[in-house]
Formats: C-alpha cells, structure tokens, sequence
C-alpha cells in the first residue's frame, strides 16, 4: 500500500518524521515522504500524484489544528478517491489537553483515525488493524 | 572599486542597520586590543577555553548577562541572535524589540545584533574587553557578519553545510556556499589588520546519532573553504557521542586530518583549533542530572584535548536559562578543569584507523568530483548521497545512511545509503553491532539510542 507521510505547518522536528518513514517500510508500505514543513494542499497533491491509500500527517510542536481544519474542503475539491485513509498522529495541542476533546475534534476534520501522544509502533499497529478491517 | 566592496556596500545599505563607515571600522579593528580576538587567547594554548550559548533582546539585558558571565571568570562571551535575524526578518526584529524595550519582557530569543547596530553593540564589547563569539544558524549571513566585525566580535560560527543541512527544509544550497564565501572573505580582509578573526565551524549537525566520519568529513570540508578565501584561523568541532571511546578517536583523527589536508591545500601558516561540545541532544527533566550530565561533558573535553569547551546548563530541557543559571554553569565547568590534571593520553589505534580510511574515502568522492571549484565539489556530493547527514530536515539530503549504537555506545553505520566507504569499514561497522531480528525492533532501539542521556 502507498502512504503519503510528512509534518504539517511551520513545524522543522524530523527525527519522528524519519523514524515514522523508516517503520513503515519496515512494514511493507511503498513510503513518499514529504518531510518538515508541509501544507495540507501540498499533501493531497502529493496523494492525487501517487494515488495514495493512506495519508499520515504528523505534528509535534502543536500547531497541526489551524493547519487541517480545511481537510474536508480539500477533499471535496480534488475529488479524492473515497477510500483513501486520512490518519493524524503526534503531539496535536499547544499546552495540555485531554484524549477525549482532541480526538472528536479531529474526527469532525475528516481523518478517521487520530494519535495524541501516543507511542509510534502502537499506532502503526492500530493503523495496519484499521487497514485489514477495511479490506 | 573591487568587486567585493561594491558587495558589501549593497549588501550593508539597509533600512534597519547602522550607515556603515569603512574607513572607520577598519581603523576600529587595526588597533582594537588583542584581548578581544579569540586567536589571541589561542595562541597561548594555556588552557580549555569555556563559552556559554546567551542572548537577550535588550542592550540594558544583555549588558546584564555579560556582567554576570564575567563575575563567574568566563573565558569567551557568547552573543546568541534572535531567530527573525537569522531569517533575515529584520523588520520582526525591530518590532518585538521595541515591544520588549516597552514592556520589560523578552519578546525575541536572542540580541537582534543588525538591528541594535555596530555602534551601539561596540560600545559593550569593547566595554568588557573579552572574546565574543557570534552564534547563529543564519544562511545568509553577510549583514549579519559585516555588523558583528564593526563590533568588535571577532569570532565567527557557522558555515554553509553546517548552517543548513540541520536547519532548513529548502533554502538552497548552492546560494548558502556563495554567502558564506562572502562572509570568509570579509574575514580574511579584517585578519589582515591585527589578530586574525577565527571562523568556527558547527560540528554537531543535526546531534542525532550522526557518525563520527560524516562530522570530519563537513569540519575538513567548511574548514577548507574558508581557507581557500584567506581565512588564517579555524576552529573544527564536534560534540558529545555518547561514547567516549569515540570521543577520543573523532578527536584524535580530526586534529590529524585538519592539520593535513590544511597544509597540503596550501595553508600551513594557518592555526587550527579544536572545539568541543557538551551534549547537544535531548537532556533529562531533572536538574540535578543535568548537572552530572554537564560535568561528564566537562571531562570529556579536557579528555580530548579541546582549545574551547561550549557548555548547556541544567536548565536545557526547559528553555532558555536565567543569566544566573548559565553564569552557574561557567562557574562550575571552570572548577572542575581546575581539578582536572594529569589526563592520561588515549587512543585505539584499530578504531583510529578504520574512521581514518572512511574519512579519506569520502574527502576523495569529493575531491574526484569533475566540478571545476571546492564548493561545487561538495554541492554534487552531497546531492548525490555521497555525504548524507542522518536526519536532516533539507530536502537534498539523501536521508538514506542509517546509525545505531553498539553495546560500548559507540555510533555504528548498519545502512551506508550511498556512502562511498570502502569495503572493509563497512564491513567493521556492521560486524561491533548484533541487530535484533524484527525491523520494528530495530527502529524502538534506534529511538532508544537517541535519547541515550534521558
């Protein structure tokens, strides 16, 4: 499966972006890694390029919220495939912030699944059962 | 006119510096006193000079932490700029210094050196009579520079791969090579007029299990830049490993190589210095570790044989340090060089070997390279994958060379992506470490190996 990854907004933390590119090769995704820096619009081009199954946005400096609230929007606008797999994951809030505000709060953004601070190979696991379930 | 003053005089008519007098600034630096040039204090190889990292958007602050620093008997003053200077934001500079000149609060996270100006910043420095050493991360930094040598800072960090491939998603490369030429030159010209101004380069790249051949790989690289422009003072440097085994051996090879490849490039009157730096990757919540943390640095350093040692503080997980805290952090490291004496020389002359045949492979890549200049060389290398910089954020980095650690701590390579390391290093390389069998495994130890010291 193909998977777009990369760290949305203003946002230069590469470490977990190499590590996230190194994992799921490790698992036998074909990886396009958009690293540091990147806008929503950028991702979804790159998702319309490659014909992507999945799409992996990270974040850790907290910002990601203002950068994707337009996920919806995009998604109508390109004509997406319905199927594509929209997943956030990393440090989603500036400052402390509960499980259960943040993850409805995403949800309602359109990514069907949502990783607040949650540890990296978990969520790939979760990922992969999301996957099969929906096979 | 040459063409380079016809350079610096656009490059310095801007609406937020100081009108810049030449004529002026040369005499300034002809006969300011030999106390304020770094190369002085060198040359006198008497002992481990200790610089802090510090800034504050303020004169009336910065003059404050200086006058801290020099109560705990500092050796080199650090002047950190604020990130808009670095970005050339000059007019965000100018704003959130007024904002914190008015509202008594730090609104920048460094002293906006274009923006305060040569006069003014003259004034301090000159005041305080010590070394000051220019620490930024700018690629383009020929205001930047230009402004802190009318100032009476004759040290300057950085470079064009150092300041970059850790640093920035796209700023292109090829640009970073010929600003920083600029900067080299002015250095050059100015190190004519009475102690040379050192150049130093950023030895600790993206400080995340970046192995010991690729950081003097881009130390001899940027130092051979520099000396190709007349700089006659350079300072190669590297930070904590983790290992320090691999400490000793990155030193030991490093002094060699510099000294070598210097001489045989045609700069043997040129003086070669050795910086080291404290841990630069992520530092433990707690206090009173980070304290033990700094000291083991501080015996490293002596342990190697450092000129400089640029030291964290115990407030490093948190953010920027009270003045306090770093003058603290001086105090501290000054007392146990005091208690440091009879260092016993080390080596592994295996070790030694191995990293010296990797770093000779990659400096030939470079030097075999068709391109017609030193910069180009380096610029079709490092786009190529020939010299790769694990986890950098640019985009022509290759990102493909991977590094973990074996059970001493020493940094391995188990991917060489498209290193040219001959056979046999390689082969060495893999052979000190045993992979588990699951990827995901591989890539939790990596994680773990970069967090060594929480």
């Amino acid at each position: 499966m193909k998977v777009v990854t990369g760290v949305v907004g203003n946002d230069i933390h590469v470490v977990a972006n190499r590590l996230i590119d190194i994992s799921l090769q490790a698992r036998g995704f074909e990886v396009f890694n958009l690293g540091v820096n990147t806008s929503l619009e950028e991702f979804i081009d790159a998702v319309v390029e490659t014909d992507a199954d999945i799409l992996l946005i990270s974040s850790l400096n907290g910002e990601a919220e203002g950068w994707c609230r337009d996920l919806q929007f995009l998604r109508s606008e390109y004509n997406l495939r319905e199927d594509v797999i929209f997943v956030i994951g990393g440090n989603l809030a500036v400052g402390e912030a509960k499980q259960d505000d943040i993850i409805p709060k995403y949800r309602s953004y359109g990514f069907d699944l949502v990783f607040h601070q949650v540890d990296l190979n978990t969520g790939l696991d979760e990922l992969e059962r999301y996957v099969k379930e929906r096979a | 006119m040459s063409l380079l003053q016809k350079e610096r005089d656009v490059i310095t008519r801007n609406e937020y510096a100081d009108t810049f007098d030449f004529a002026e600034i040369e005499n300034f630096i002809a006969n300011a006193p030999k106390e304020l040039f770094i190369t002085h204090h060198f040359k006198k190889r008497d002992r481990l000079l200790v610089q802090p990292r510090g800034g504050f958007p303020t004169y009336k602050k910065m003059f404050e932490l200086y006058e801290t620093f020099m109560g705990a008997d500092i050796d080199v003053l650090p002047l950190t700029v604020d990130s808009n200077t670095r970005l050339n934001d000059y007019a965000m500079a100018q704003k959130m210094l007024r904002l914190s000149e008015e509202n008594e609060m730090d609104m920048l996270n460094g002293y906006p050196l274009v923006n305060h100006g040569y006069r003014t910043t003259r004034k301090m420095i000159t005041h305080f009579n010590k070394p000051v050493s220019l620490r930024h991360g700018t690629p383009d930094a020929r205001l930047l520079v230009e402004t802190a040598l009318a100032s009476g800072i004759f040290e300057i960090e950085g470079g064009p791969i150092t300041y970059m491939l850790p640093y920035s998603k796209n700023f292109p490369l090829d640009k970073a090579f010929l600003y920083w030429k600029y900067v080299d030159k002015v250095c050059a010209l100015y190190s004519k007029l009475n102690e040379p101004i050192n150049r130093e380069s950023f030895g600790p790249l993206t400080a995340t299990l970046v192995p010991p051949c690729i950081v003097i790989v881009i130390q001899l690289i940027e130092m051979l830049l520099s000396l190709e422009e007349g700089v006659k003072s350079f300072s190669v440097s590297f930070s904590q490993n983790g290992s320090m085994m691999q400490d000793v051996i990155t030193s030991n090879v490093l002094k060699k190589l510099a000294r070598e490849y210097a001489d045989t490039f045609g700069s043997q009157d040129a003086i070669i210095n050795l910086v080291y730096h404290q841990w630069m990757g992520a530092f433990p919540r707690n206090k009173e570790l980070s304290d033990q943390l700094i000291n083991t640095n501080t015996v490293i350093a002596a342990m190697v044989r450092a000129d400089k040692i640029i030291i964290k503080t115990r407030d490093e997980a948190f953010g920027i340090p009270t003045m306090q805290c770093n003058a603290q952090s001086v105090a501290n490291t000054k007392y146990t060089l005091r208690t440091l004496k009879g260092l016993p020389v080390m080596s592994d002359a295996e070790e030694e070997e191995n990293l010296e045949l990797e770093v000779r492979a990659l400096m030939d890549a470079v030097m075999n390279d068709p391109a017609d200049t030193l910069w180009r060389k380096v610029f079709n290398t490092i786009k190529s994958g020939l010299i790769d910089v694990p986890f950098s954020p640019h985009i022509i980095n290759h990102n493909a060379v991977i590094t973990i650690r074996d059970d001493q701590g020493n940094i391995r390579i188990i991917d060489k992506g498209k290193l040219p390391l001959p056979d046999r290093c390689f082969a060495y390389e893999k052979s000190k470490v045993n992979l588990p069998e699951s990827k995901t495994e591989v890539i939790n130890k990596i994680i773990h190996d970069i967090g060594a010291m929480l």
